[in-house]
């Protein structure tokens, strides 16, 4: 654990959100170390997108503060947040169906090559040099993430396993250092998910990034992240490595219910 | 003092008038989520056959009206089985509805151009117009009371219809969610007709009262942008909503014809839709849409 | 050339740079507007009244109609683009018309709704020609750029748009604008061309018939846009003589459209090698499936 650094690059700090009458995230506190990768877990319901969507900006907390490598971004828009550098992907996958693999990359590549209004209008300038690097740059990407072959194609038209896959890219597209996955596997059979194991944890070493995944399979959380953070009912009810997470009473209550006196 | 019971009268009964039409709008809005541009249209359709009935077959405004009601909730379930069923069953792009509403109005209006000639004709003097005095207070007309009257009267009807009766609750549940309303075993295409024969319905009598107080000609229709105005300022998809941003509507225009200007009162109305809007984007009565993430 | 034909050049010239205006914000940005004839008129008095009472230049006149467009869509565009979908249409309704009620109302400059006579003829086929090639250069450049790429993101999913770092707001509002000044100059020369401009030509019909041509080419092509514009402008000429069945016919297309081919001439494919890729594949696909028919 030493070799990890010791700078954190998010903290949650009492975090509570209300939709009309329902508490749905409560006095949540959490903190993600620079370079960990981290599982989210928790049965349906437990407010773990609601997280998600909280430190992206789509939803404001009703009180607590969120640190973003010791920057307050409690209150910033999404598009704010994530020009900070963070990127995620969505349960129910939102990519641009009609537009291409390649596209869809392309649109995320580009927020890191920006030539002006007056070269994108004239393409003098640097708009086809720039153009160049996106687009390759894309490719690379989408040969990262096992798509190249499907550069051309529909997003909508793909695989549901590619899709999910092509949303990472996407999401790396915009060169974060915080990555967010909501439910990667949702829908994989369990060839899929092994190899997006293998994908997510290729790509935390080879882009030195952070990232947070959330699941509700304990079985893909406990192989591939050894910090775990479990919630339920919007509150956290444990944390730690798999270790102490399989065997923790709460975590078993939340998955297997309450267990009847007879 | 007087000006202004008087014009709070009238008000009150364009209002109305607009509310009839702007509920029918609203009500098809509420299952099919897109901006039916052809209600202009059916407005049209009744306020014509309603004229060529009284025309023909003598002046008897019930059995005229009778037509023109009826004839008017057929031709908006014509509308729907030929530009827009096709349409919705095939796509669940709202937008393709909207455009095709907009041809289906540009259709109905020019069907009219052709048929009956562009010019104005008056409708003949069957609802009575002479001036009424209330209580001494004001002078108005008789047919701003009636229209008022008549107003009430089909908009508690189209109440008790969504209460009371079978289809009325199916309408509701559709509002809720057409497609859910289809798996529980309703009729969706039976149930669309019936909500547009019901918005004809409606159409026609806010037809017949605006060609008696505009005259009658093919463009009548671009009217039901101010129901619209108000559909929109009462929040899409409401009826309550749609019945008071028409009332509001309607005593904005006289208020402002009363004391200002009349050339202003269509001025007062885009201004009093895009301060609502900017004030409350979801309208007086809508819901707060968010989307999931 | 006739008068004639020249005539119809520049009106094709004129419309279709008022229809790549509303595409890029109906088509490629997916705000659907009812309400851009208003800036066509913003463009059109505004040239007008410089030319006319400054003695302005045309070209500089020009710019500046497409100019003022502009800064008004800015001034509405800010507050009202917050809403969404339908509600936007109808505002944008609201916004249309209340341009054009200021300027029949606002005699003192506009010389209200009887029109603004006497405009310098300065739209000559050449003007038109010339203004229609920059512009449609820079339409087609700027939606093969990154901000082509945002319109299009902002369109199909505002959310995911905004998580992947596009201050969507932002863009709308460019989108529009930039379509207000397309409008603008398109307004401008319909001004030169006519000599003569009266609000009522810019209604709401008006702005429904721009709508319709770039949903009639293709929501999201620009080449779709040009192919349309062209079409409606010509087959509008060519039943000019029954104009009475002109509308009848206009609005049963319109119709047709959506019940046939919603995603109108082009989808949102452009005339270049994406559509010839396409139509490749649909090809060999066909061929396929057509050898594997005959081997089971």
């Amino acid at each position: 654990m030493a070799a990890i650094p010791q700078d954190m690059i998010l903290e949650l700090e009492s975090i509570n959100k209300f939709f009309g009458g329902v508490h749905a995230v409560r006095d949540m506190s959490f903190s993600i170390q620079k370079g960990e990768l981290a599982g989210l877990i928790g049965p349906n319901g437990a407010g773990k997108t609601t997280i998600f969507n909280l430190v992206t900006g789509v939803y404001s907390p009703d009180s607590g503060h969120i640190t973003f490598l010791g920057e307050e971004i409690t209150s910033l828009k999404s598009y704010q947040v994530i020009r900070k550098g963070v990127a995620r992907t969505f349960q129910n996958l939102r990519l641009f169906q009609r537009s291409s693999a390649l596209e869809n990359v392309m649109v995320a590549m580009q927020q890191h090559h920006q030539y002006s209004f007056l070269e994108g209008l004239s393409h003098l300038g640097r708009w086809s040099s720039m153009e160049r690097e996106i687009k390759q740059r894309s490719l690379d990407i989408l040969d990262r993430v096992g798509l190249i072959e499907r550069a051309h194609q529909a997003a909508g038209t793909l695989p549901y396993g590619m899709q999910r896959r092509l949303e990472i890219g996407r999401a790396l597209a915009l060169e974060p250092e915080f990555l967010l996955l909501d439910e990667p596997a949702a829908g994989m059979n369990p060839e899929e998910v092994f190899e997006l194991n293998h994908l997510i944890q290729g790509i935390h070493r080879d882009f030195m990034l952070t990232i947070l995944v959330i699941e509700h399979h304990m079985d893909v959380i406990m192989q591939i992240c050894p910090h775990i953070i479990c919630m339920n009912f919007g509150a956290k009810i444990a944390e730690g490595d798999p270790d102490d997470i399989q065997v923790h009473p709460e975590v078993l209550k939340a998955y297997l219910g309450e267990e009847v006196e007879e | 003092m007087e000006t202004l019971l008087q014009q709070t009268i009238n008000g009150l009964s364009l209002g109305s008038v607009y509310a009839l039409i702007a509920v029918g709008y609203s009500l098809v809005y509420s299952i099919l989520l897109f901006s039916n541009f052809a209600h202009g249209g059916f407005l049209v359709i009744g306020g014509y056959i309603c004229y060529f009935t009284l025309k023909s077959l003598g002046f008897n405004i019930w059995i005229a009206g009778f037509a023109s009601l009826v004839g008017a909730g057929f031709s908006a379930v014509l509308t729907e089985r030929l530009a827009y069923k096709p349409i919705r069953e095939r796509t669940n792009v709202t937008l393709y509805l909207l455009i095709a509403s907009m041809g289906m109005s540009i259709v109905i209006e020019n069907i009219f151009v052709i048929v009956a000639g562009g010019r104005f004709r008056a409708l003949p003097p069957v609802i009575p117009t002479h001036p009424v005095h209330i209580f001494g207070l004001a002078t108005t007309s008789a047919f701003d009371i009636l229209s008022l009257l008549a107003a009430v009267f089909f908009l508690g009807a189209l109440q008790l219809f969504l209460i009371k009766t079978k289809w009325g609750l199916a309408i509701r549940a559709a509002a809720y969610d057409l497609r859910t309303a289809g798996l529980m075993g309703v009729n969706v295409n039976l149930l669309i007709s019936i909500v547009f024969f019901v918005a004809g319905f409606l159409a026609a009598v806010g037809g017949i009262f605006l060609s008696v107080r505009y005259t009658l000609y093919p463009q009548l229709g671009m009217i039901t942008i101010k129901a619209f105005v108000a559909a929109v300022i009462g929040g899409l998809g409401s009826l309550p909503g749609a019945v008071v941003g028409s009332l509001i509507l309607g005593l904005a225009e006289m208020l402002t014809a009363g004391f200002i200007s009349s050339q202003l009162r269509d001025l007062v109305v885009f201004s009093l839709l895009i301060i609502t809007l900017l004030v409350r984007p979801q309208g007086l009565f809508g819901k707060n849409i968010s989307e999931k993430v | 050339m006739s008068g004639y034909t020249e005539g119809i050049i520049i009106l094709l010239c004129i419309n279709a740079i008022a229809a790549m205006g509303v595409s890029v914000l109906t088509g490629f940005t997916g705000i659907f507007s009812l309400g851009h004839a208003g800036y066509m008129a913003v463009g059109a008095y505004t040239t007008a009244i410089l030319t006319v009472e400054y003695g302005v230049h045309y070209i500089p006149a020009i710019l500046l109609g497409g100019a003022m467009a502009m800064v008004i869509a800015y001034v509405i565009g800010v507050p009202t683009l917050k809403l969404m979908g339908d509600y936007y249409a109808i505002a944008s309704i609201g916004l249309g018309e209340a341009i054009r009620l200021i300027l029949e109302n606002w005699q003192s400059v506009t010389r209200g709704a009887r029109g603004y006579p006497g405009i310098e003829g300065y739209t000559t086929l050449y003007v038109s020609l010339a203004f229609f090639a920059v512009m449609a250069f820079g339409m087609f450049n700027l939606i093969n750029s990154r901000f082509g790429r945002a319109f299009k993101a902002c369109r199909d999913d505002y959310i995911a748009a905004s998580l992947l770092g596009f201050n969507t707001a932002r863009y709308r509002i460019l989108s529009l604008v930039i379509s207000a000044f397309y409008c603008g100059v398109a307004g401008a020369l319909l001004g030169g061309f006519l000599s003569f401009i009266q609000p009522i030509m810019f209604d709401m019909i008006k702005s429904t018939e721009l709508t319709s041509v770039v949903v009639f080419g293709g929501l999201g092509s620009m080449s779709g846009t040009l192919l349309g514009a062209s079409i409606i402008t010509l087959v509008t000429e060519l039943f000019r003589p029954i104009s009475q069945y002109r509308m009848l016919i206009y609005g049963a297309i319109l119709v047709l459209i959506m019940v046939i081919r919603p995603e109108g001439i082009m989808g949102q494919y452009e005339l270049g090698p994406r559509l010839f890729r396409r139509l490749k594949d649909k090809f060999s696909f066909r061929n396929r499936d057509n050898s594997e028919g005959r081997s089971s």
